[in-house]
């Protein structure tokens, strides 16, 4: 049994015998049923630092409702005896150093812990889930099945047939876990989706093949009551029927020709005849005459005249023409008597004429690798067919899936139908496939001994390239899996340096960026527009682009992590030049600027994009601001007030009678807040000369702004700068970055093993220089990324909380 | 034919490509829809009955929500006045319970529990993701039995996109704040916010009355790739086990849905939409919100008057939105107003909101009332609930929630009435006793007690 089999064993005894949670029903067909090793004696001695920390605060505090006695929640603590097992119930524990923390236990009218006895518990109970014994074998965890959320379906798409049709765009929005709409766990399939897969798979494959080659030659129709008339009133369009001409005058309109060279000109014509003559009609290039004809036909049989041309590229004015009007209604010879006409039903313009059919597009003759006039009409369906499915799939198609494909080729031709309709619909069921639509890391064996196996190259591949990419490998990664190089020496590391070069890295500032900065959610900002005017969708654009091109010069120039809190540059344009007070930066391009320290900008924190984000619609909120710093810059995160508590006080009188300031730490003054709002608060406080769309101001109202504080650990500060150089030297935000890059990765959420991962992840930063590509790299190169558990019994969801209740909650002791 | 009904709901955007290149999911589109969406020209047969649910946010201020008065008299406070035509077609239930939406130890995060046990009444498990799970929701529960009868089992739309990037509450993954319908219990119904997509859905593409050969063909195509695609998916489940189980029976599951929907399709007579002539095609989201919600609303009534589906739910925004809503004077966000801490001014705006909502609902009734159908009107055979999971936004509290009912329910409802019931009343007994009446009897729903008294009259 290797060390961390030997972990999981040992959790499933702590579930079962120490915290086990009663009522806990196996979902059917989901949860893997391990065989359940039988509960042991309960040996385990009082180590020492259980019995002077914990055993203590329990017994006074917690015992009567949570003990032998009384089960409140079905929790009992009264069998826990050794703080070392604390770990293996991470889940619950966290959630009692919450309840803890939050002041939500004990209940309000029970006796209560000090603050200290409270925070020493707190620490203690931190401390041990901090421990975790990383030699031996590492845990690479278990990701479940992830679907391609909306970016990776569009990307994949267009790396795929080379059409960038952004088809997810009607996809409905994909759920967010762990920060990130990439965890296999939260991506669900419902119905409507697979309709728009089915949708959207149709559209691709109709874009994709051209089924009608050389494709027919241009041409349009207008009808006759679409001319415009010229010349006399009594040329009038006649709704249904075309353009009657009653004297003298032209219908006229004119045509886009794409490209010069010959085209043909037909028009429809019939005359009402009087007099000795035929109506004539000519017809008009740029009001040149270029051919006139004597119109025979009548309305009982329309005439259709012929008139090839040649003509320059470009827009050219094209007019029929009546030419010898009579009318004689009163005439005395009944042969002279009469109204002469003409109508036009339509013109039509075809062409251009004789010119080289355009070239198939290249999405076509990137699936069509061999022709099919050709005699063996099937082997170039097979040989089509496997090359798609096999960069559709992300792994090579197998013999009996391509011959299942070629089936509907042979269905299409039964069907009298071409070809490639049914390559067509051969395409669409590939893209229909729960092979492409999920990204498999199959196991040859379902019931196999629980261990785990190291990714073959296909299955890395693909985690490389959605990690970097958002999308499918590309050719280069599907070589280097074929030749399964990709594990050789250095190929990762080479591999990772040149994906991050090439533009589609542009996925990793827009997904990965996105999302751990939030910058997201400046879309749906709404900054008040009475109190910010200068606020509009172009300033809100320039923001997000800002901290977008900050992230990508940092992951280009492989920069060091910490340039994030801090750097003496950022990317404006005109227009955020200006709402900067920046000189000397105009147009819509973003350029590459310094900034002085004086300006106290520098970072992502001081960045409009996240200081917009941070805000209520009205003013600015500490609160906000010091609660992201702690979620996405320190991951350490705030448990949410308890309920009840009323917020700040926001009305007008209120902001009169004191600073926002002053109002917080008055709110501050409550004990039950503080504990939270002494980490939020002066983090927020730091960055108070940014206004609510992050421009600098000096008051705030007719107070003046005071950026000074004392963080809880004692260190103060100044104001912004001092305050990021706080955040640089601690490893926090190294750890918490390091962690977020690695969920984001992997497409599911940390459990307590990947501790030794990310230990890994922080040391090989600090060794240096703390550079990102080294972050970026290590993460390929962990186990966690590089391996998977297979078979029963190893899913770390044995880990956690069964039953519809809370996960998070304590279960009962076992009753015999 | 005149041109307004052909063009006038012609999709703009798409450029459909000729044989293959039309929506797959509505290969019969006219001929997919049952004879009875000759709303009301059938005389003497009689009309099914509908059901929707319609979401609120934030709770509401319940000090002028709740009438002072019961029985046929009550009044209409501040909140509810844009009521006032349709006071004698509302039943206001007072002192229903969602007990699901509270604590129960689970700690923080009232938002997310009180959306995800608003339909399901089930407590949802607190997880950020790596276990989603709430409960069948009650509009699934009735789809599911009577699903097959339309060309849509359910409809579920809103007017607020998923959060684009965070968290949304206290440890809850932002499934549960952003879907109140649940296929089961692991699986949200992803909610479509787009007009102009919902209209697509509904009621597709232009397709002539005659099927041509090529479309014939792209149908039996169509058939032969939803037999691939689950053979497919056949063999991969039989090689996985757990989580992955239940990502690729999620998929078969879909897959299955829109099989049976085609199969289905091909019996059915061809529809009269003429009642669609006078509707435009929307052109997509509105920049204005209102607007938005107007047109989802008309979504919700074509559908119901086309007989396309029976049963709906629309958010009309996500739990804990933060909007603000400067269009009636509100500029701070909705969730931080809700935290009132009874501040008066506070409560003034959140009941701004809360009226303007309320308005919208008010243009949804006035829609359904207009349109005749069989002896009387659309909306009598509608069960329309309007509600929200949390009743004061500030104490978020799961009693005494805000609920109308609106429509007779195919006249097993007697409106018309302010109903005050017990304390702690569950609000699954309500759900039992609209299953009743859409032929979907059960002995309980989640944590039911019974079924609801009084509805009758």
């Amino acid at each position: 049994m290797t060390h961390w089999q030997f972990l999981l064993r040992l959790n499933f005894i702590g579930l079962l015998t120490v915290l086990s949670v009663t009522g806990a029903e196996p979902k059917a067909g989901v949860s893997a049923s391990a065989p359940q090793p039988p509960a042991p004696a309960a040996t385990a001695s009082e180590d020492a630092p259980f019995k002077s920390q914990l055993k203590p605060f329990l017994a006074k505090y917690c015992l009567d409702c949570h003990g032998n006695r009384k089960q409140k929640a079905d929790i009992n603590f009264e069998s826990f005896k050794d703080s070392t097992r604390l770990i293996e119930s991470r889940k619950h524990w966290e959630a009692v150093r919450e309840k803890l923390q939050g002041r939500e236990m004990p209940p309000e009218d029970k006796p209560q812990p000090s603050q200290e006895e409270r925070d020493r518990v707190v620490h203690f109970i931190e401390t041990q889930l901090a421990q975790f014994d990383c030699t031996g074998e590492v845990n690479p965890g278990q990701v479940t099945l992830r679907r391609l959320n909306r970016s990776e379906y569009n990307n994949t798409i267009r790396d795929l047939v080379g059409l960038d049709l952004n088809l997810a765009a009607d996809f409905p929005s994909d759920e967010v876990g762990y920060g990130f709409d990439n965890i296999g766990d939260v991506l669900s399939l419902p119905p409507i989706l697979m309709e728009k897969y089915l949708n959207a798979a149709e559209q691709v494959a109709s874009r994709a093949i051209v089924t009608e080659y050389p494709p027919k030659t241009p041409s349009r129709r207008i009808p006759g009551e679409e001319l415009t008339p010229k010349g006399d009133e009594a040329i009038r369009t006649m709704p249904g029927q075309g353009l009657g001409l009653y004297r003298e005058g032209e219908g006229w309109t004119t045509h886009q020709f794409s490209q010069a060279g010959k085209y043909q000109l037909r028009v429809r014509a019939y005359g009402e005849q009087a007099g000795l003559e035929l109506p004539r009609m000519a017809v008009r290039m740029d009001d040149q005459e270029v051919k006139v004809y004597t119109v025979k036909s009548t309305n009982t049989k329309p005439e259709v005249f012929e008139l090839p041309i040649e003509v320059e590229a470009g827009t050219h004015r094209v007019a029929v023409a009546y030419l010898n009007n009579y009318s004689a209604t009163d005439h005395p010879d009944p042969k002279l008597r009469g109204d002469r006409n003409l109508f036009v039903k339509w013109i039509e313009v075809t062409g251009p004429l004789d010119v080289p059919p355009p070239p198939l597009p290249a999405s076509h003759t990137r699936i069509m690798t061999c022709d099919p006039s050709h005699a063996h009409t099937r082997d170039c369906a097979v040989h089509a067919l496997r090359g798609f499915a096999s960069r559709a799939w992300r792994r090579p198609a197998t013999d009996q899936e391509v011959e299942r494909l070629a089936q509907f080729v042979d269905l299409a031709q039964k069907e009298k139908a071409s070809f490639l309709e049914g390559i067509q619909v051969a395409i669409q069921a590939v893209l229909a496939s729960p092979k492409f639509l999920f990204r498999w890391e199959l196991d040859p064996e379902r019931d196999q001994p629980a261990g785990q196996r190291e990714l073959n190259d296909d299955e890395l591949a693909s985690r490389l390239s959605y990690f970097l990419w958002s999308s499918m490998p590309d050719e280069r990664l599907f070589d280097l899996a074929r030749q399964g190089a990709l594990k050789k020496e250095g190929v990762l590391q080479s591999e990772v340096q040149r994906m991050l070069q090439d533009p589609k890295a542009e996925a990793m500032v827009k997904n990965f960026a996105g999302q751990w900065l939030q910058i997201r959610n400046l879309a749906s900002a709404t900054p008040d527009p009475g109190l910010f005017p200068e606020f509009n969708d172009e300033l809100r654009q320039a923001m997000a682009r800002e901290t977008e091109l900050f992230f990508q010069s940092i992951l280009k120039e492989n920069r060091s992590v910490l340039d994030f809190i801090d750097a003496d540059f950022t990317f404006v344009n005109g227009k955020l030049a200006e709402f900067y007070g920046i000189p000397d930066v105009q147009g819509d391009a973003f350029q590459r600027v310094a900034l002085d320290k004086k300006s106290g900008r520098g970072g992502i924190l001081t960045q409009a994009s996240i200081l917009t984000i941070t805000s209520n619609p009205t003013r600015t909120s500490p609160v906000l601001r010091g609660k992201w710093i702690l979620e996405q810059i320190l991951g350490t995160p705030p448990p949410p007030p308890p309920p009840n508590v009323p917020l700040l006080e926001e009305t007008p009188e209120a902001a009169a009678s004191a600073s926002l300031r002053e109002r917080l730490e008055l709110h501050r003054s409550k004990p039950e807040c503080a504990t939270c709002h002494s980490k939020m608060d002066p983090l927020g406080f730091a960055f108070e000369n940014f206004n609510a769309i992050g421009q600098w101001r000096d008051l705030d109202g007719k107070f003046r702004i005071d950026p000074a504080g004392i963080l809880p650990t004692g260190e103060s500060f100044k104001g912004p700068n001092d305050l990021k150089s706080i955040l640089k030297s601690r490893d926090t935000f190294v750890r918490s970055l390091a962690e977020k890059v690695l969920t984001f990765a992997l497409g599911r959420g940390l459990e307590y093993y990947d501790k030794c991962v990310v230990d890994d992840l922080c040391a090989g930063l600090a060794r240096d220089e703390y550079r990102i590509t080294t972050l970026i790299t290590g993460v390929v190169r962990s186990a966690a990324f590089l391996k998977k558990n297979v078979g029963h019994g190893t899913q770390t969801a044995s880990l956690k909380a069964g039953s519809g209740q809370a996960q998070g909650t304590l279960g009962k002791n076992e009753k015999k | 034919m005149s041109n307004l009904t052909t063009q006038s709901w012609r999709l703009p955007r798409r450029t459909f490509l000729r044989g293959l290149g039309t929506a797959m999911a509505l290969p019969m589109l006219d001929a997919m829809l049952p004879a009875r969406a000759l709303a009301g020209a059938t005389a003497g047969a009689k009309s099914p009955t509908r059901m929707a649910f319609l979401f609120v946010p934030n709770g509401v201020h319940m000090q002028q929500w709740t009438p002072t008065a019961t029985g046929a008299d009550y009044d209409l406070p501040y909140i509810l006045k844009s009521l006032a035509p349709y006071k004698r077609d509302l039943t206001i239930l007072t002192g229903l319970t969602n007990d699901k939406g509270r604590d129960n130890n689970d700690g923080p995060g009232h938002h997310a529990r009180s959306a995800g046990s608003f339909l399901t009444g089930v407590q949802p498990l607190k997880s950020e993701g790596s276990e989603i799970r709430a409960g069948i929701s009650v509009d699934q529960f009735a789809a599911k039995a009577i699903g097959r009868e339309t060309r849509f089992a359910s409809l579920e739309i809103g007017a607020e996109e998923g959060r684009a990037a965070g968290k949304c509450d206290s440890g809850y993954s932002c499934a549960y704040s952003n879907n109140i319908s649940w296929r089961d219990e692991s699986t949200p119904m992803a909610k479509e916010t787009n007009p102009r997509q919902v209209f697509e859905r509904l009621f597709g593409n232009d397709v002539p009355a005659q099927v041509s050969e090529s479309q014939a063909r792209r149908q039996r195509y169509q058939k032969s790739i939803l037999d691939f695609v689950l053979e497919d998916a056949k063999q991969l489940s039989a090689k996985v086990s757990g989580h992955d189980q239940q990502k690729i029976d999620e998929y078969l599951t879909a897959v299955r849905e829109i099989e049976s929907r085609v199969q289905q399709a091909e019996q059915q007579h061809k529809m009269n939409r003429g009642f669609l002539a006078d509707y435009d095609q929307p052109a997509g989201i509105p920049d204005s919100y209102e607007e938005h919600i107007r047109l989802l609303s008309d979504m919700m009534v074509l559908a119901f008057q086309g007989d396309v589906t029976r049963i709906s739910t629309f958010m009309l925004a996500n739990e804990g939105s933060n909007r603000p809503y400067p269009f009636v004077g509100v500029r701070e966000g909705h969730h931080s107003l809700s935290h009132h801490g009874g501040n008066k001014e506070k409560l003034a705006q959140i009941s701004e909101i809360n009226k303007f909502h309320i308005q919208q609902f008010a243009y949804l009734l006035k829609k359904l009332k207009g349109i005749p159908e069989g002896d009387g009107t659309l909306l009598d055979h509608c069960m329309i609930v309007y509600g929200a999971g949390i009743s004061d936004g500030n104490a978020h509290n799961n009693e005494n929630l805000p609920v109308i009912l609106a429509g007779k329910g195919g006249g097993t409802i007697r409106p018309g009435r302010h109903i005050r019931y017990h304390f702690e009343t569950p609000m699954s007994n309500l759900m039992v006793s609209m299953l009743d009446r859409m032929n979907v009897p059960a002995q309980r729903f989640a944590d039911s007690t019974g079924r609801l008294k009084w509805l009758e009259g």
